[in-house]
């Protein structure tokens, strides 16, 4: 959803003024962002929409049984002889009063079954994002302060193999590596991280089986997270200390400590903040590697299942979703922005 | 049935056409399995390992069912048959090791084996067995098979009519005794209630909404197992029916995973996750089995799978008889099948398109067909073609050039279409290789017949010669019969149809297998298409793993799951 429209955020000329008109304006922005978003959100699912219907046929299936009958009876109830303009408002006009459809492959209400892998998903992306924030921005913040020393060059090398580095091929080397053979080379019972599913058999809830199914899949996806994300860490660190507040603050003697959490790491966490908003709206839809690998019944593996059998019902508000949330996280990224650079406003 | 391409599920054939084109129906691919009831044990077969009373197992599934509902157009994936259909859904024949061949034998729900009056219109009685039950404990009565039988003949979505469609009326005399009257003799009648579909119980499903109830698994069983969770995207669940009336399960809990990447799923049985697999023989799978030591593993090639060449009769160049005997004698068909499965002691070609499981109604007629660049030369010569500067046969300005269709993604029809590529432009034929999707190439491609040369699968699930539907003249796909054939290769063999006519209607088992047979030889006469390998079935287990264990070609690797248990 590149193409999204997104407000400009500009150095604040009396922009945040009391809480309360700080309150009304970032509701009001929310507000406007989210309608300018609506045009793009449908021209995308329009597109979208058509690419999917000159792509695949919704009777696939249906087909195999040969029955001529069944075929045209469904045909007519889904509105596949009309225009795909037609289809598309029929659609569109359903799914905003909450009817999305039945999955040609299993049957089930579309509604349900994205609900369950977005809740899935969102799992992966909460403990992905929460971990490789917080490493990338430790890493980031190291290399900056170390610049050019042999901490920093380790990591930057590091870096560039992480971003390097194939989903499917890291999953399974770590898998190997961490799993397996830690199993055989101790001789254990079970290995000592799951890599099948969120849970074993009969277990559920978040609990220490959880977090062995969780840790391997997590560590996948985030390698490359915190790979780019410490770089862009470390720059925007050099950035904020080679600011010229920084300079100032040292000049006046405020102590190296006080400069560095108050002034440097505050202003370089804006647009840090930014990318990785942006990065995790992303993943909401790109964990198709890391999810089939893992056997994790998310958004990703529903989407290769439902794109392999032509599940147009599924494959649409599918698309929706993953544009709003790239519409919502945008949004989030911004209003970040600003709480944290007064010199922003928002408007 | 066939397979689907990246996420094979594996789908057993129709009722009557117990052969499917691999896509066809889009969804079968490798039917495996083998067994033994106790008649003899399999060609592959496992010695019995003493097992202790109770335990889990978990098992990887590389492939989800779309729905549960058997007999519905949703139910495409073998996977669910073996998961599910096959521990919970009772059925009138099973499929058993009987000497060299597979036969159906009446199951545990019949009193006796059916009895069969011919005549114009065929009168099947079924006697059910008196202890059959559900799992509420209500009997298992002709009212289900009646309930059954018209739900597949007259309902809407239904995957497959074949054979049900015969059906004029279903009696009930008493609650244990059912009579199937059919429009017409029917040599495949042992698929009704048998096959992919089995017996529905009519007090739990009558006049409710059959489809809501089962999609998404179902509480009643007239099997071994009960269904206890569906964990869609993760995982199924089995417990024992505690009213099973045969063998109760001796384990406590069998889970299938969900696991469709293969080499996680290796990994995953590599580290005792899993603790046993039944992958798809892709190359990759060959080369895990390679490097896999103090696992326990199955392999039989005596399957119902059959890999094969499938040439477009209607097309050129393929619609010249002395050209499709080229090719024939241009193919090494025997290095083909042992480069591919050599390693799993597989190395021998298929020279019918009989499968093995029905392998006594087959003959090795195409074992004339080795490779032979002299026979090549003299077929296409004495039809008028001559090699042109290029070194590719040629004639009326138009070269022996075609493109060859198969799965995309799939790395042992990949490998296989190379080698081909290279043996047939040795032999003066140039092959170009354009892959699709299993939906684009069952779905529209090949029923329309938009393809010269094709390599796909065919799949027999029921030990029920099926050869009409790829090779009769009225199995090709018209308007006239609402596109519904399976001769996709449009072919169209003098005096074949008859022969064929004969194995559908023949009642006397030993005529049928002889019409059979002599099918088979006019089919190997004008080599509509070519069949290539079988492709055998793969069964890993790990040492936690005991009791007996066998392939069943129809029924699948876990046929018997009762009696898997935890070793002691």
């Amino acid at each position: 959803m590149s193409g999204l429209p997104r407000l400009p955020a500009r150095p604040a000329t009396g922009g945040l003024r009391s809480r309360r008109g700080q309150g009304r304006q970032v509701l009001g922005y929310a507000l406007r962002r989210l309608i300018y978003s609506v045009p793009a959100v449908i021209l995308a699912s329009f597109v979208f929409f058509w690419a999917v219907r000159a792509t695949f046929d919704p009777l696939t299936k249906l087909r195999q049984a040969r029955d001529p009958g069944v075929v045209r009876r469904e045909a007519a109830r889904l509105g596949l002889d009309r225009s795909v303009a037609e289809q598309y408002f029929l659609w569109m006009k359903a799914f905003v009063t909450g009817d999305w459809g039945v999955s040609t492959r299993t049957g089930d209400s579309a509604q349900s079954m994205l609900a369950s892998a977005l809740g899935t998903t969102v799992q992966l992306v909460f403990w992905g994002v929460l971990f490789a924030g917080v490493l990338a921005l430790a890493i980031g913040t190291y290399s900056a302060v170390r610049k050019y020393s042999l901490g920093d060059h380790v990591l930057t090398g590091f870096s560039y193999l992480g971003v390097a580095m194939p989903a499917f091929w890291l999953g399974l080397i770590l898998i190997q590596l961490l799993a397996v053979w830690p199993k055989e080379q101790f001789g254990l019972a079970q290995p000592p991280l799951y890599f099948v599913g969120l849970h074993s058999p009969g277990q559920s809830g978040v609990n220490a089986d959880y977090f062995r199914h969780l840790a391997l899949p997590v560590l996948t996806l985030t390698v490359s997270l915190i790979a780019s994300w410490s770089r862009f860490s470390r720059a925007s660190m050099l950035d904020a200390l080679g600011s010229d507040y920084v300079r100032t603050a040292r000049a006046k003697g405020v102590p190296p400590r006080r400069i560095f959490f108050r002034h440097a790491l505050r202003n370089s966490l804006a647009p840090f903040i930014t990318v990785v908003a942006t990065d995790s709206a992303l993943l909401i839809g790109g964990l198709v590697v890391t999810e089939q690998i893992y056997a994790i019944p998310g958004m990703g593996r529903l989407f290769l299942d439902s794109l392999l059998a032509g599940d147009v019902y599924v494959l649409l508000p599918w698309m929706l979703i993953v544009a709003v949330a790239m519409v919502l996280f945008n949004l989030a990224a911004d209003l970040g922005y600003a709480l944290l650079d007064p010199r922003v406003a928002l408007r | 049935m066939s397979q689907r391409t990246e996420q094979p599920a594996r789908k057993p054939a129709g009722p009557k056409q117990a052969t499917v084109v691999c896509g066809v129906a889009l969804a079968v691919l490798v039917a495996g399995c083998t067994g033994s009831d106790g008649t003899e044990p399999g060609a592959a077969s496992h010695s019995a390992v003493p097992v202790k009373k109770g335990g889990n197992l978990v098992i990887g599934a590389e492939a989800e069912p779309d729905c549960a509902d058997w007999i519905s157009v949703c139910s495409g994936s073998i996977w669910g048959t073996y998961m599910m259909k096959t521990q919970t859904i009772p059925k009138v024949f099973d499929v058993r090791r009987k000497g060299p061949d597979w036969v159906a034998k009446a199951s545990e729900m019949m009193a006796e084996e059916p009895a069969v009056a011919p005549g114009r219109q065929q009168k099947i009685t079924y006697k059910l067995h008196p202890d059959a039950v559900w799992s509420d404990g209500k009997p298992i009565t002709s009212a289900d098979l009646k309930y059954t039988a018209l739900q597949i003949r007259d309902g809407k979505d239904i995957f497959d009519k074949t054979g049900y469609d015969k059906i004029a009326s279903v009696s009930t005399p008493d609650a244990k005794t059912a009579v199937v009257t059919l429009k017409e003799p029917y040599a495949g009648w042992r698929t009704l209630f048998s096959g992919d579909y089995g017996v529905l119980p009519e007090h739990l499903l009558g006049g409710k909404d059959r489809h809501k109830i089962m999609k998404d698994g179902y509480r009643f069983s007239g099997g071994p197992w009960k269904i206890q969770s569906w964990k869609r995207g993760s995982s199924v669940t089995l417990v024992p029916n505690d009213r099973y009336w045969g063998r109760k399960p001796t384990l406590d809990k069998v889970t299938f995973q969900f696991t469709a990447d293969t080499a996680a799923a290796f990994q995953a049985f590599k580290s005792g996750q899993l603790d046993a697999l039944y992958p798809t023989p892709q190359i990759d799978v060959m080369e895990q089995l390679e490097g896999m030591s103090g696992t326990n593993k199955l392999v039989d090639p005596d399957t119902g799978n059959l890999e094969a060449l499938w040439l477009n009769n209607d097309e050129f160049p393929f619609d010249s008889l002395p050209v499709r005997k080229a090719v024939a004698y241009a193919v090494d068909r025997a290095a083909i099948v042992k480069k591919l499965y050599g390693s799993l002691g597989v190395e021998k070609p298929s020279q019918s398109f009989v499968t093995p499981m029905v392998g006594q109604y087959g003959g090795s007629d195409f074992s004339k067909y080795t490779r032979d660049l002299k026979a090549v030369d003299q077929e296409m010569k004495g039809a008028g073609w001559r090699k042109d500067k290029d070194g590719l046969w040629a004639k009326d300005g138009r070269t022996a050039a075609f493109t060859l269709v198969s799965l995309a993604g799939n790395k042992r029809r990949e490998l296989t279409e190379q080698i081909l590529q290279t043996q047939l432009k040795q032999a003066g034929f140039r092959a170009a290789i354009k892959n699709t999707s299993a939906a684009e190439l069952f779905g529209k491609r090949a029923p329309s017949g938009d393809f010269q040369m094709g390599l796909w699968t065919l799949i027999d699930t029921f030990p029920n010669p099926a050869l009409s539907n790829t090779f009769s003249e009225v199995s090709i796909p018209t308007e006239e019969n609402g596109q519904s054939g399976l001769n996709f290769i449009r072919s169209k063999v003098d005096g074949l149809d008859p022969l064929l006519r004969d194995v559908d209607r023949e009642l006397d088992e030993k005529r049928r297998a002889s019409a059979s047979l002599k099918a088979d030889k006019v089919i190997a006469e004008n080599v509509p298409s070519i069949p290539v390998g079988t492709v055998p079935n793969i069964l890993l287990w790990n040492k936690r793993v005991g009791g007996r264990i066998s392939l069943n070609p129809s029924e699948g690797p876990w046929w018997n799951l009762e009696e898997w248990g935890v070793a002691k």
